[in-house]
């Protein structure tokens, strides 16, 4: 720049500013105002949005496709579209470092190449269209950089040759043509500014339009699977319990205590140690847990689990397992506070539902083996539909059945496979499930096996026997007990009950003789059906019927030897 | 300089202070590059046979997934690393293995079986059954074990691994 | 009449008066909102900064520990959750501030004499800027990171010759690992910040010596 050009710009700056304002208060009252807003949305950003969640590094996991952050994405995108170039393409260094070392060079030296004196944009058309179609494709290849450049067979398809157009092409051309015109300004500078400007707009007009379409045509990817994320020490716990009922229970128990494996390919009769014992978890650091479920043990028979050695679980899985095996079998590791993921017993009145009782006991002890590719005669237990419709026997449960397969062999009893002939086992194989469960699951099933919390509230609770049928009664003790509670209603010895006014029978039910329907085929129904109306008591039929049975079994009035003392009693009467 | 007696006290002080702060800057410059580079110049692959598995598991003519760790000693930290190939049983005798790893910038390489092609997912390439460039950035076909690198003792197959 | 003491007293030893004269009661051409953009930057800088060396509290730079002390701080530090969100959105919307600040000095050819220097040292800026993000996105060591780290870092391996030398460089061995994550836990918190805050410096020092520049008439 000239002596007198350079003079020329400190006069008019000087101009400039008595016309002008005081950095303080007039500049930084505005950047404080654009500060404070940028403030505010990051703390909206940060309250509202957050910081997405990711599962952590893995380097054996060999699937990730990466993503760089979206400032980085134009450029990640850049080297896909160049790479479609036929030849020069193969040459990656170039896109990778010569390019963006160029433009960084450019940028660089700009003031050393912009001789121009001017400043006014009317007079900078070529500067100002160049950088407008620059920023214009950087933010449409940041746009389409979700979608392949390929589709379908190599070779240019329509996808890799749009892209290829708004990519690098447009841009090109637009470079070349301001470029060149600005040869033209020597003749005449209006026709070369709006050369260059028109060339500007509609390359950047022609990209976005040709981007819209790539993104509009591009094929819908599904979105991955959710990757199950554990963030605080209670959540990996939960996620490493199911993982350890889906994966472990089968060989090892439903909790460590191990045993006589049944139903395992190759393991069959095997008689698995017990792994939560103080010995085991005192002298395994949570490496060696580590090592050992993701190596496995194939001499043993353990299976490798890790996805390096060609298992399904990924590095924060197999920490998750050994955190939940830490922290619920180590007595010098104590559980945080709510940390397992218990199943909900159930409520006076409640009826089981599958999603909030039934599915995460199934998963806790069924799903182990009942899921895809497990030797289980085809019962999957990992959704509700499964639950009920599949199996080779099936169904295996039928709504409101007591005699669905289900519900004999997990208390204890055989089934007959009706085409081979072949014995079913009771389930679980090892270990038969807490009375608790057991009972939670037949309700489930006399209730109409409802799938959702909210259609297991429109269901009547179905009366179900107490624990007294399994007790051994006194008729002595029972007479006692009669006389106090029941013959007040149903009369001295269960002859003649008195009168109940407003009932369809008129009077309360003898007991002696008893409905043979009550009495059933056999004694065990006999006894089931009698422990069923003293649990949960009985409304007669009729308008308002003046006296009902209350439940002197839930509601506590006697306690479950009385019960069966009384089942006893009444039974001695009906011979 | 003791021989020099055209140079003014205030020069020579000047040429001292820049000689013994270049002296300085040296020194500490030097040691500190090295410092900062020390672990590249270090190479610590190693070649080595591993096992990728039965041979009997893989299918004759189908790309199936296989993986195998290596540990690295890092500075003063193990690492476990996975590298990940495909098997490809051409017949009953030959095998050719091929890195997983995209040769254009390394990321890994996925095999669709409906195209008969391997794509990176990064930047659009397409590898053929074989490994060589159909399309896209790669400047060179998928690395591969084959003939002499490939072994199979005890029905187990082996690569002969060269390092990272 | 305490306090005008108390002030005559500390200004005659440390020249307040004059500072107040040469920083804050400048002239200065007619404000634009655009010009905004650049002490928006220094102010996403500082916030960077503040919440930064707030998460070094209980960030760990190793493999072992690096996710788990980012889950901790996000889970079990009260506003963690904020500090971290802060700086992570702090950086996405720093690298575009700038940026947009860079577009506009362009655009208003602000580049020109006697303010050269100025537009040198921002790209030095701009790609401090762009190094910070790319290293800090290593440090929470997670999936994303990890693999978008060990393809960025083959970008540099690309470059004939050199690259691969450059890639072990980087890395801190042939592989991604410990020490990767430790050089680039040096950059991110010493190294770059340190010439960052140098380069923004000099970068304020000329601002100050040429004054903004004035929006450009028709006959500029
Ligand atoms: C220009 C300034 C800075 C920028 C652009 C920047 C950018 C970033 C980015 C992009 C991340 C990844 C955040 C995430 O994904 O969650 C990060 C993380 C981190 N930064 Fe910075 N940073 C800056 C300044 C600083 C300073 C000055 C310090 C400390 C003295 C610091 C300490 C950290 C730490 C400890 C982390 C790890 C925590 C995390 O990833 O959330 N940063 N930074
Ligand atoms: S890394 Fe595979 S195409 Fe770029």
């Amino acid at each position: 720049m000239k002596e007198e050009q350079k003079k020329k710009v400190h006069e008019k700056y000087k101009i400039a500013l008595q016309k002008g304002e005081r950095f303080w208060p007039d500049s930084i009252y505005k950047d404080l105002l654009v500060s404070l807003g940028i403030f505010i949305l990051l703390i909206l950003l940060a309250t509202f949005i957050g910081v997405p969640g990711e599962p952590k590094a893995d380097p054996s996991d060999s699937t990730f496709v990466p993503k760089p952050e979206w400032y980085f994405l134009f450029l990640f995108k850049f080297l896909a579209v160049y790479g479609q170039i036929p030849l020069l393409g193969k040459i990656e260094w170039i896109a990778t470092a010569v390019i963006p070392g160029l433009v960084i060079l450019f940028l660089f030296a700009l003031p050393l190449i912009d001789r121009n004196p001017f400043r006014h944009y009317s007079r900078r058309t070529m500067g100002l269209s160049i950088m407008g179609v620059f920023v214009v494709s950087m933010i449409v290849l940041t746009t389409i950089s979700g979608v392949p450049a390929i589709s379908g067979n190599s070779g240019m398809s329509t996808m890799t040759l749009l892209q290829f157009m708004t990519g690098l092409v447009i841009p090109i051309l637009a470079y070349i043509i301001i470029v060149g015109s600005s040869f033209l300004a020597k003749r005449s500078r209006p026709l070369a500014s709006r050369l260059q400007k028109w060339t500007a707009v509609a390359a950047s007009v022609l990209m976005a339009i040709v981007a819209v379409v790539v993104v509009a045509i591009a094929p819908k990817t599904t979105p991955a699977a959710e990757v199950q994320q554990a963030n605080t020490l209670s959540e990996q716990i939960a996620l490493g319990q199911d993982l350890y009922s889906i994966n472990c229970a089968e060989c090892h128990g439903s909790d460590g205590e191990g045993g006589i494996i049944q139903g395992v390919a190759g393991l069959d009769g095997f008689n698995m140690k017990t792994i939560h014992s103080q010995d085991e978890m005192y002298t395994r650091s949570d490496q060696t847990l580590k090592d050992i479920i993701s190596y496995g043990q194939p001499d043993l028979g353990m299976n490798p689990f890790g996805k390096a050695y060609g298992g399904g679980l990924s590095t924060t899985e197999i920490d998750s397992l050994v955190a939940f095996m830490r922290y619920s079998w180590d007595d010098r590791a104590e559980m945080p506070a709510g940390a397992i993921s218990s199943i909900p017993t159930l409520n006076p009145g409640e009826v089981p539902s599958w999603d909030v009782h039934i599915q995460p006991l199934v998963k806790r002890y069924c799903a182990s083996c009942h899921q895809a590719g497990k030797q289980n005669n085809n019962y999957i237990m990992t959704s509700y539909n499964e639950m009920i419709n599949t199996g080779d026997n099936a169904p295996l449960v039928t709504a409101g059945d007591p005699e669905s397969l289900l519900l004999k062999l997990i208390n204890g009893q055989e089934g007959l496979d009706p085409i081979t002939g072949k014995v079913i086992r009771q389930m679980p194989p090892t270990k038969l499930l807490d009375p608790q469960y057991v009972d939670m699951l037949t309700r489930w099933v006399m209730a109409g096996m409802p799938q959702t919390a909210e259609q297991a509230s429109t269901l009547e609770v179905v009366p179900m026997p107490g624990t007294a049928v399994d007790l051994t009664g006194d008729p002595t003790a029972g007479l006692t007990v009669f006389e106090a509670q029941c013959a007040k209603c149903h009369g001295e010895n269960g002859i003649q009950g008195i009168e109940n006014p407003g009932s369809d029978d008129g009077t309360v039910p003898s007991l002696n003789p008893i409905d043979p329907e009550i009495k059933g085929a056999d004694l065990k129904s006999f006894i089931t059906n009698l422990d069923i109306y003293i649990q949960n008591g009985s409304t007669p039929g009729g308008d308002s019927p003046k006296l009902t049975m209350p439940s002197f079994g839930t509601q506590g009035i006697l306690t479950q030897q009385q019960i069966a003392d009384v089942i006893a009693y009444v039974m001695s009467l009906n011979k | 300089m003791a021989g020099s007696h055209h140079i003014s006290r205030r020069d020579f002080i000047k040429l001292t202070t820049a000689a013994v702060g270049t002296f300085i800057g040296a020194v500490v410059a030097v040691p500190a590059i090295a410092y900062l580079i020390d672990p590249a110049l270090k190479s610590a692959s190693t070649d080595a046979w591993v096992p990728l598995g039965k041979l009997a598991a893989f299918e004759i003519g189908k790309p199936a997934p296989a993986s195998f760790t290596r540990s690295i000693v890092n500075g003063w930290e193990k690492t476990v690393n996975s590298y990940g190939v495909f098997v490809l049983r051409t017949s009953e005798t030959e095998t050719l293995v091929l890195s997983n790893k995209c040769t254009h910038l390394g990321c890994h390489v996925n095999w669709f079986a409906d195209k008969q092609e391997y794509i990176c997912p990064c930047h659009d390439a397409q590898f053929g059954i074989n490994g060589q460039v159909l399309g896209g950035p790669p400047p060179r076909p998928l690395d591969r074990y084959s003939g002499d690198q490939v072994k199979v003792e005890d029905g187990i197959l082996f690569i002969h691994f060269l390092g990272a | 009449m305490m306090w005008k003491k108390l002030f005559a007293w500390l200004d005659e030893r440390l020249g307040l008066n004059d500072l107040y004269k040469a920083t804050l009661d400048r002239p200065e051409p007619k404000g634009n909102w655009w010009n905004t953009l650049g002490s928006a930057s220094l102010f996403l800088f500082l916030l960077q900064g503040a919440t930064g060396i707030f998460l070094s509290v209980y960030y760990t730079p190793s493999p072992d520990h690096a996710y788990d002390s980012i889950q901790y701080i996000m889970n079990g530090v009260a506003f963690g959750w904020l500090i971290r969100g802060i700086h992570h959105w702090g950086a996405s919307l720093m690298v575009l501030v700038v940026f947009i600040h860079m577009l506009r000095v362009f655009v208003t050819a602000s580049y020109k004499y006697p303010r050269e220097l100025t537009w040198l040292i921002g790209v030095g800026l701009l790609l401090c800027t762009l190094g910070m993000g790319f290293t800090g996105y290593l440090l929470p060591w997670d999936q994303k990171a990890y693999w978008a780290t060990t393809v960025a870092t083959s970008i540099a391996g690309s470059v004939p010759w050199v690259g691969p030398f450059i890639l072990r460089v980087l890395r801190g061995g042939t592989d991604l690992s410990a020490l990767t994550l430790s050089r680039f836990f040096a950059a991110h918190i010493w190294m770059l910040p340190a010439v960052l805050t140098g380069l923004i410096g000099v970068h304020l020092y000329l601002i100050i010596k040429h004054g903004e520049s004035e929006f450009p008439g028709r006959d500029d």
